[in-house]
């Protein structure tokens, strides 16, 4: 559970700080992960506890193999946490059904990945279209147009992905994610295959979509100034979360 | 928003679809062909019976709607008793002897001179009819296929035949010679595969019937008329039985392949089914898209196959142009609905498999 000041005006004209409770839009419950390799269970997450306010942009920190992305598979609903309680807008992921977490996932998260992911065989524009269809409530020409705006994809979009940059793919990507617009957007190491210049749009695309439309955003990375473009930093190792601490 | 995913994931790899699509094409064009040719050969042979112009059949009463099938099991001598009932005008015996050297071949044994009366006689297109034991007649359509003139001769059964005319195509047979050296080369002397009658009136037809039954019990008699519609595959002893191997066999060639191309599809884009399951795309989605674009597959297999049935057939008559290849709509349909139940269940494996994907796994595929 969050607690946020808010400033409110009375009746008398008076401004007074009130205390209000928001609920977490994703809240991660004492979650373990085990991979089975033979007989041998192998533990990725260990009793994760996390919590993430609407709105709240937050980066994901760790070493290789300290769980980070067996973290962000659980919170979307791709992997299943073996023990424990992921709360997803109210929803329990560990009790759901592979076709619950699938609706859940269309409707309500997008993924972003490090290595974009983009249909080979679809221009630009079907890519982000695929993910209206999918949805289910068909092409939004508005919606499409002030997303690719947004991203500056509008004169890319008839271009399929071998043609297009990395960056340019990633936005495409970011555009995908948000088109329907889930209510919290998974960042696997989104700029893991960018340069440094195709990073920083990247990056800054993310933090307009956080600022500027309050999306939510859980996004993983290696990159300690992706970190800056964001409210809070987590770090992970060994499959735990050992702190939580303001970026600035 | 589908149909662009399944068109455009169909032309993504175009060496894979083209594989795929040639594999129905072969398929449908197999069954179209095999159907066709049995069909065709059947109705043709069917035609040029009935083209001879007698009323009525009289055959052993095992015989086969084939009948060089069917053996030299009656006495030529039948023919003078049947000739002096009332109702019939004109009798002919024939002997008919299947040829496989050289070429599939029904040589017809016939009495020129009953042969005429029953047939009204050949039209010539060139030379005479036969007067030696060594003659020989042709249509014009073996004629052409054999590249024979008249005066040629003609090696058929260890015999040197002389080609003595041509005749006119869709009368009985298309090689003739006279029916007593057939005889006595082929070990039936005196005997005759079957009797052709030639009734007072065609409306005595029946009556006559009757009476060939009376007098040749045992004997199976029917219209020349009737034997058109006998002349299908269900018909004929084990025909059906081939036809129906050899559309198995376009079958299992196709699902096969369609198999294939399907897994190495689902293979090949385990990455793209990871993607579309992390944006919540259902199993059924997943499911239809993979069908749908078999179904697509298919469906341009099929007309590509019966777009290569008709070149099949082309260069077959230029080729063997005695043959005869019915193409009929019925078949097409039916062709091609084969070939998508084949199609389908070729890609239901894969399609499930892709849905079965872990998700992870699929988006960490090289």
């Amino acid at each position: 559970m969050g607690i946020t000041v808010t400033i409110q005006t009375n009746s008398t004209g008076t401004s007074e700080p009130q205390l209000k409770v928001v609920e977490p839009l994703l809240k991660v419950e004492n979650v373990w992960k085990l991979y089975h390799a033979g007989k041998v269970e192998v533990p990725a997450l260990r009793g994760v506890n996390l919590d993430v306010l609407p709105g709240e942009a937050v980066a994901v920190m760790g070493p290789s193999g300290c769980g980070k992305s067996s973290l962000l598979y659980v919170i979307g609903g791709l992997a299943t946490a073996s023990r424990g309680k992921v709360l997803v807008d109210g929803n329990d992921l560990v009790t759901m059904s592979d076709a619950e977490r699938t609706k859940l996932r269309r409707h309500k998260i997008g993924f972003v990945f490090q290595r974009f992911n983009l249909l080979p065989a679809l221009t630009a524009k079907g890519n982000i279209a695929i993910a209206q269809y999918i949805h289910g409530d068909g092409f939004d020409p508005h919606r499409f147009d002030v997303v690719t705006k947004m991203l500056g994809l509008d004169g890319r979009l008839n271009h399929r992905p071998s043609e297009m940059s990395g960056g340019e793919q990633q936005r495409v990507a970011i555009a995908r994610a948000i088109i329907n617009e889930p209510k919290i957007l998974l960042a696997d190491e989104p700029t893991g295959n960018l340069d440094t210049k195709n990073s920083e749009i990247v990056l800054e695309m993310l933090r307009r979509l956080n600022k500027d439309l309050g999306q939510t955003i859980v996004m993983i990375t290696h990159n300690p100034e992706a970190t800056t473009y964001f409210d809070r930093v987590v770090h992970m190792r060994d499959g735990v979360i050992v702190d939580g601490i303001p970026a600035d | 928003m589908m149909g662009q995913f399944v068109f455009r994931n169909l032309f993504h790899r175009p060496v894979r679809t083209l594989i795929g699509v040639m594999a129905v094409a072969v398929e449908v064009m197999l069954v179209i062909t095999i159907v066709g040719l049995t069909s065709g050969m059947l109705q043709e042979t069917a035609k040029r019976i009935e083209g001879i112009g007698a009323d009525i059949m009289v055959q052993p009463s095992s015989a086969s709607p084939m009948f060089m099938f069917s053996g030299a099991p009656m006495p030529v001598k039948v023919a003078d008793k049947i000739r002096e009932l009332k109702y019939v005008e004109y009798v002919t015996p024939a002997l008919l002897q299947f040829n496989t050297s050289g070429g599939v071949e029904t040589i017809w044994g016939i009495d020129p001179e009953t042969f005429r009366q029953v047939s009204n006689g050949f039209v010539f297109q060139e030379g005479r009819d036969m007067e030696g034991p060594d003659d020989m007649l042709v249509d014009d359509w073996q004629a052409k296929a054999k590249h024979v003139k008249v005066g040629d001769t003609y090696p058929l059964l260890n015999h040197d035949w002389k080609v003595v005319g041509i005749v006119e195509h869709g009368k009985a047979g298309r090689i003739f010679v006279p029916i007593a050296t057939l005889q006595a080369l082929v070990g039936a002397r005196d005997k005759a595969t079957i009797f052709l009658v030639r009734c007072t009136r065609p409306d005595h037809t029946a009556d006559a019937m009757d009476e060939i039954k009376d007098l040749l019990p045992t004997n199976k008699v029917q219209p020349v008329k009737e034997y058109m519609s006998m002349m299908n595959s269900s018909n004929i002893p084990a025909l059906q039985t081939f036809i129906n191997a050899m559309i198995a066999l376009a079958v299992c060639i196709g699902l096969l392949v369609i198999f294939l191309s399907m897994y190495t599809t689902v293979l090949e884009r385990t990455r793209d089914i990871g993607v579309l399951k992390s944006l919540g795309a259902s199993k059924l989605l997943i499911v239809r898209a993979l069908l749908a674009e078999t179904t697509l597959l298919a469906i341009l297999g099929i007309f590509a196959g019966i777009g290569l049935s008709y070149a099949v057939r082309a260069g077959f008559l230029k080729l063997f142009p005695t043959l005869s290849i019915l193409i009929t709509p019925g078949w097409m349909v039916r062709a091609g609905l084969i070939a998508i139940v084949g199609a389908l269940v070729g890609a239901s494996y894969p399609a499930w498999t892709a849905t079965r994907k872990d998700a992870i796994e699929a988006l960490a595929y090289d």
